[in-house]
């Protein structure tokens, strides 16, 4: 049967949706932000990660490795040019420091393992989220998930990035999905370009299409915004999101605070922090800046989701 | 021959000298005599190395040293080596108590008279000790806030903030008839300033401790005998008992507290403390001088009192439980086991009234009543039964007895209506004497004449029963007709608001009365069982006998108390019958929970059903069961349930099993043999389980054999002829409860270290015998160097292997296998009274305790570090609670009939609406219910508060948190006991 790779299947989520979720992040992502908070579900293929502080210094790896991938010298621990992911290295260390990224799964897998949840999605009208990564870059497998869920009496949810064919993911996904938590966050197709890798034409457009057919009784969608300091949160960016909304008669969005967990995250992999991530990418975002955002909004009649 | 060695010299002249202070100085001389004449006894000291023997003799007023221990020495103190003599020379007696828990100290024999010699220490000591305890004191403080020193008055706020905003009920339960909204959204403690009052009083009070009681109680066995009467004749010990409590109820001080709506006190003093010198109240004579000093809990106690009890004590020292025992045993090797507090700890030896009594027989039916069937009973006889005639004779008394008091309330009630000026009040007190001249002989009339009744009853219980655990169990159930009949008599909106804010009233009066007096606890008990207080289980919900929905308008005014007062006694229990409690019910307990943090604790009745019904086969009576104590299950008012009578420490099995029958915190070989690791005696997992298992059962054998002993003192030393007329069974049957007069007769055990032992025993099976990833030897090896050698494996047996509560049902099916051996270890056992003992996985405060008192375990605990508590899954099992709540849901509860704790710490977001908190609560709740699940209870609160509250104690008074059953406040907690409670395992909302 057919696989997928899926990063994490995560259990009692409170922030993905309502109610008690489960959430399967999806690896892969046809834009590169780059503040990307979940930088493991970027690359489409298995990682490896190795995070120094689970690392009791055994060095029982460096004796398993036959590519000589490992050392000490180096700052990542794995040197992924040499490194052909035979996992021989994560078998045997006791501590979990190294670590596999991504694993491949197939629908009933995946069903299996969260159904598990479903008394909890019963009793808190919760459910299943599909996040990544982007859920819709394997339209015929998430469709396919979200059926065999929906099947089950389970209510689903997807947190897309916007960019995908619309005919595929209506007459693939669509039928079976019970919300849609729809990202829009630059308005500005060339600074969308610039930041998060494509121009947002496809992204705006299945936007529309998608929120006219939720005011015509369709499935619902929630437009949100994370808030990136000086990228997204800029007053012109936000107004122009907001324009968007009134022309499409949005009466609700849910913005993100952004904060800078991603960075940890980049360096397990190997991957350099971009120069960008210094200053305000390295800290927290003050409540006064998200008030700020916020009250755009709010000044608008346009309502927050918590 | 040993080889004595300069430290014996040492000792013999500070013997020396302490006796010659004695022997010449009248002003401590005076201190060797009581009203019974010179206190005579004798404690030895020794070094286990042989270097030291010497020992002290008091007789007839004199001390003199002996350079040997004479073989009827009453007390030893054994010093494991001259290092921890010499320490003991220069420690506050609170660390000394410390070297004594952690075995480095062993004491043997009488510990009334190590008491005793340790108060005689202190007259000597006089100031220095005192100066010893300051710096102590100021030292523990300091040592406190620098643990984690965080200092955010924010967190404080927030917690008060809970108060406020406050749902409103959006269904109303069939049983509810009066309430528009049952959540009472409206009320907070603001609306009621005598409350508010009495409230701040609780907190700011310190505690003192009371002679009323263990005074009046000697001078009547003094004058009239204890094992025999004053012309020479053997008592009857019902009897005894019957004759004293009379005489102690006719001249307790009939107080009404001003302001209060409930007649009577335990204590005269503000807040008294309870002393029981008939049980385990000797274990305080040590701290006479110092307790007032101590760290934790200190209670003031008057010169005067000091003196009283420093007179009394000696006529109990040789009539305890303890002293019984050995007395009557020869010093049997079960009770020696059970002091070195390490494997297993009796709890008879302080009470035996853990269960629920008929309180609905004092309140509906009342005293005179009870009286009248006795003497049916009596009328009934043959002439031959004097026993029964006795016993029954007996019950009688206490019943009268308790009258008087309730006829002296009414008199004091008269006298101060008769004084007040005040109109208001006056009326109150005329309404009390009115109240007092008729319950509890009476059936009560009125729901004010229902809690007046429940409670003079209840004080009477107190008087003689140690007030540990005795609970008045289904309060809803008992005052809901009152308050139904009453509120239907009125006809005004207006006249109803008024009733109901009066009958809040009287329930938080309650409340507090029941919270004012605290238990005695000698500082052993404050690191053992820290915090705890009376355990006075108040249970709501659930079903009625006859299967229909038990949540009534009464269900709901109890639930607001207890969020309004946030006390840690009562200790609240909710019942949930799924398909028939409502989830606005359920969401009410957890909103509860939330305001207070820590209560409600909250039980499935499917599942408690389940596991009680081995032990009996009445649908009626299993559904009428309530919460004692912690949480255990009693069938109320029928069963002489003894919920908490004795506590085993699984881990020691587990350590004897890795070395053959030997305990090397005890360094005792006290087990059978059962196979040496090194030896290569375990060739499959199987041959180790039948090691581990034979040595659980030895020591479950010994507690139980004891706790027999136990009973069987008990039977004679202090049967309950009071408690014994509001268990059904005892009258009809002409037996005390004490010797097996109730319908049920069981005895409750809780055993610690579930998931540790669990988790280790997983460990074993996955990497030494299934995978073969390490040898045994070098598993053993790293366990006894506390992992310190060897990171890698300490790493591999956490993350390698799967723990209980993460999901794998592997390590649930060896749950299962544990607690089903356990389970099966006591059921091949009786008790005293002919029953069975129940099974409980539950812990109290000891997972702390025995885990300073065990070694690193193979699930990589380290040495000394707590287990997880009650049936919890280990911090480290997931970080998916969801998989934690599955596991501990699919414990089998035919194991578990004196239930279990499962205690997890949920962390509100700061951004949380509180319907969101709510919701998500109600669902974990409402989930593991239908999972399977017995017992649940959460500390709603973030570790950076607890951290601030630790630092910062004086902005937390009121800051209640659940330990394993119970609920206690957090800043009066040892400090283990407040790190384990912040590395507790914790997960977002
Ligand atoms: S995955 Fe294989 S090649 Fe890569 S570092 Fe580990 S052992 Fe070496
Ligand atoms: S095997 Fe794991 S713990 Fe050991 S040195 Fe390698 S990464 Fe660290």
């Amino acid at each position: 049967m057919k696989k997928t790779l899926i990063l994490e299947l995560k259990g009692n989520s409170l922030d993905d949706g309502p109610g008690i979720r489960s959430v399967v992040f999806f690896k892969g992502c046809p834009l590169s932000c780059i503040w990307c908070h979940n930088p493991e579900s970027k690359k489409t293929g298995v990682e490896i990660s190795f995070e120094p502080n689970e690392c009791v210094g055994c060095n029982t790896c460096l004796g398993t490795c036959t590519k000589n991938a490992l050392s000490k010298e180096n700052p990542f621990f794995i040197d992924r040019t040499l490194c052909n992911l035979c996992f021989e290295c994560v078998t045997n260390c006791p501590s979990n420091a190294l670590e596999r990224v991504g694993h491949e799964m197939n629908v009933p897998e995946i069903v299996e393992t969260v159904l598990k949840d479903k008394p909890f999605f019963d009793t808190s009208k919760g459910g299943v989220t599909f996040s990544g990564g982007e859920p819709t870059l394997d339209m015929d497998f998430l469709g396919k998930t979200a059926k065999a869920l929906k099947e089950n009496g389970v209510h689903v949810l997807i947190e897309t990035c916007g960019q995908f064919n619309y005919e595929k993911f209506n007459e693939l996904v669509y039928p079976h999905v019970d919300l849609i938590y729809f990202d829009i966050k630059i308005m500005d197709s060339s600074h969308h370009k610039k930041y998060c890798g494509l121009p947002n034409k496809t992204i705006l457009e299945n936007f529309r299409t998608l929120y006219r057919r939720y005011l015509d009784g369709g499935t619902e969608v929630l437009p949100r915004t994370p808030l990136i300091p000086d990228i997204t949160d800029t007053k012109e960016n936000l107004l122009a999101i907001v324009s968007l909304y009134k022309e499409e008669q949005v009466k609700k969005t849910q913005l993100m605070a952004y904060h800078p967990l991603w960075r940890d995250k980049n360096l397990k992999l190997g991957i350099s922090l971009p120069s960008t991530s210094e200053g305000k990418m390295g800290e927290w975002m003050a409540t006064e800046r998200t008030k700020a955002c916020e009250k755009i909004f709010t000044d608008a009649g346009i309502a927050l989701e918590p | 021959m040993h080889s004595r060695n300069h430290m014996n010299i040492f000792t013999h002249l500070a013997l020396r000298l302490m006796a010659a202070q004695f022997n010449f100085r009248p002003s401590l001389n005076k201190h060797l005599k009581s009203a019974d004449g010179w206190t005579n006894f004798s404690i030895g000291l020794k070094t286990e190395t042989g270097t030291m023997e010497q020992a002290i003799v008091f007789q007839n007023g004199h001390a003199r040293v002996l350079k040997y221990i004479p073989e009827k020495a009453d007390a030893v103190m054994r010093f494991i080596n001259d290092d921890i003599l010499k320490e003991t020379v220069r420690i506050t007696p609170n660390e000394m108590l410390n070297l004594i828990l952690k075995n480095k100290i062993i004491l043997d024999g009488n510990m009334a008279y190590l008491g005793a010699f340790n108060f005689y220490i202190s007259l000597i000591m006089g100031r220095r000790y005192q100066r010893m305890l300051d710096k102590a004191n100021l030292l523990e403080i300091k040592s406190r806030k620098e643990e984690y020193g965080i200092n955010d008055p924010g967190f404080a706020k927030e917690l008060d903030k809970r108060k406020e905003s406050r749902l409103k009920a959006d269904t109303i339960d069939a049983g509810v008839k009066c309430l528009e909204d049952p959540y009472l959204s409206e009320y907070s403690i603001e609306a009621f300033p005598r409350i508010k009052m009495r409230h701040e009083k609780h907190f700011n009070a310190t505690p003192e401790i009371s002679s009323e009681r263990p005074v009046l109680l000697t001078q009547w066995y003094r004058r009239h005998g204890f094992e025999k009467d004053s012309d020479g004749n053997p008592w009857t010990p019902e009897l005894r008992q019957a004759y004293a409590f009379k005489y102690l109820m006719k001249n307790k001080k009939p107080v009404i507290r001003k302001d209060s709506i409930i007649a009577g006190t335990t204590c005269p003093e503000e807040v008294g403390v309870l002393v029981y010198p008939d049980t385990s109240g000797t274990l305080i004579w040590g701290e006479l001088g110092s307790i007032s000093k101590r760290v934790l809990t200190p209670c003031n106690i008057s010169k005067e009192t000091a003196g009283q009890l420093h007179d009394i004590f000696p006529f109990w020292a040789k009539r305890t439980t303890r002293a019984w025992i050995s007395e009557n045993h020869g010093y049997p090797f079960c009770q020696k086991i059970d002091e070195r507090s390490v494997a297993s700890f009796n709890f008879k030896t302080v009470s035996m009234s853990h269960t629920v009594p008929d309180l609905p027989r004092f309140v509906n039916d009342g005293t005179l009543a009870i009286i009248e069937e006795v003497q049916q009973q009596i009328k009934a006889l043959a002439p031959e039964e004097s026993d029964k005639r006795n016993t029954l004779t007996s019950m009688m008394l206490c019943l009268e007895g308790l009258n008087a008091y309730a006829a002296n309330l009414a008199k004091e009630a008269k006298t101060l209506a008769d004084k007040e000026t005040d109109p208001q009040r006056k009326e109150e007190l005329n309404r009390l004497y009115q109240t007092c001249s008729h319950v509890p002989a009476n059936p009560a009339r009125t729901l004010d004449e229902a809690v007046n009744a429940a409670w003079i009853s209840w004080i009477g219980l107190l008087m003689e029963n140690t007030n540990v655990s005795l609970s008045p169990g289904r309060l809803d159930q008992l005052f809901q007709p009152f308050f139904e009949k009453e509120m239907g008599s009125l006809s005004t909106g207006d006249e109803k608001k008024q009733y109901l804010e009066h009958v809040i009233e009287l329930i938080s009066c309650y409340f507090l009365r029941n919270a004012e007096h605290h238990n005695l606890v000698p500082d052993v008990a404050n690191y053992l069982f820290g915090g705890s207080q009376s355990e006075t289980a108040i249970t709501v919900g659930g079903v009625t006998p006859d299967g229909k929905d038990a949540v009534n308008d009464m269900t709901y005014i109890i639930l607001k108390v207890t969020e309004m007062l946030s006390l840690n006694d009562p200790n609240m229990n909710a019942r949930f019958k799924l398909g028939v409690n409502s989830d606005t019910y359920l969401k009410r307990l957890c909103e509860v929970n939330y305001v207070t943090v820590a209560t409600p604790s909250m039980h499935n009745d499917d599942a408690v059903m389940e596991a009680f019904s081995q032990n009996s086969d009445k649908i009626e009576d299993l559904r009428d069961w309530a919460s004692t104590g912690c949480v255990e299950i009693t069938l109320s008012g029928k069963h002489m349930s003894h919920t908490g009578a004795t506590s085993v420490n699984m881990v020691a099995g587990l350590e004897m099993a890795l070395n053959n029958g030997y305990h090397p915190l005890m360094n005792w070989h006290l087990g059978p043999k059962t196979g040496v690791v090194a030896n290569g005696d375990f060739k499959t997992f199987d041959d180790f389980f039948v090691a581990f298992a034979a040595q659980q059962k030895f020591i479950i054998d010994n507690t139980v054999e004891l706790n027999n002993m136990a009973a069987e003192a008990y039977a004679y030393l202090r049967p309950t002829p009071l408690l014994s007329t509001c268990i059904k069974g005892a009258v009809q049957n002409a037996t005390d409860v004490t010797k097996g007069g109730a319908v049920y007769n069981t005895s409750g055990s809780f055993n610690i270290g579930l998931s540790d032992v669990v988790d280790s025993l997983m460990v074993i099976k996955k990497l030494v015998f299934d995978e073969k990833r390490i040898t045994f030897e070098a598993l053993k090896d790293a366990i006894d160097s506390n992992f310190e050698n060897d990171p890698s494996l300490h790493a591999m047996v956490h993350k390698k292997v799967p723990r209980f509560g993460s999901g794998s049902a592997e390590a649930v099916d060896m749950a299962n296998k544990l607690t089903g051996l356990i389970h099966g270890c006591y059921k091949s056992t009786k008790n005293f009274r002919g029953g069975d003992y129940t099974v409980g996985f539950w812990s109290v405060a000891q997972h702390v305790a025995y885990g300073t008192l065990s070694g690193a375990l193979p699930s990589g605990r380290l040495a000394g570090r707590p287990f997880a508590p009650g049936a919890t899954p280990d911090p480290s099992a997931s970080k998916n609670f969801l998989d934690n709540i599955r596991d501990v849901a699919q414990l089998n509860p035919h194991h578990m009939d004196n239930n279990i704790a499962f205690n997890v710490k949920l962390v509100p977001g700061p951004d949380d609406s509180r319907e969101k908190i709510v919701n998500t609560m109600f669902s974990y709740v409402k989930t593991y219910f239908e999972q399977g699940g017995m017992q649940i209870q959460f500390n709603v609160i973030h570790s950076d508060v607890l951290k601030d509250a630790m630092a910062n104690p004086e902005n937390y008074q009121n800051l209640l948190v659940r330990i394993s059953g119970y609920n206690a406040y957090f800043v009066r907690l040892n400090k283990e006991m407040q790190i384990e409670l912040i590395e507790r395992a914790k997960y977002g909302l």
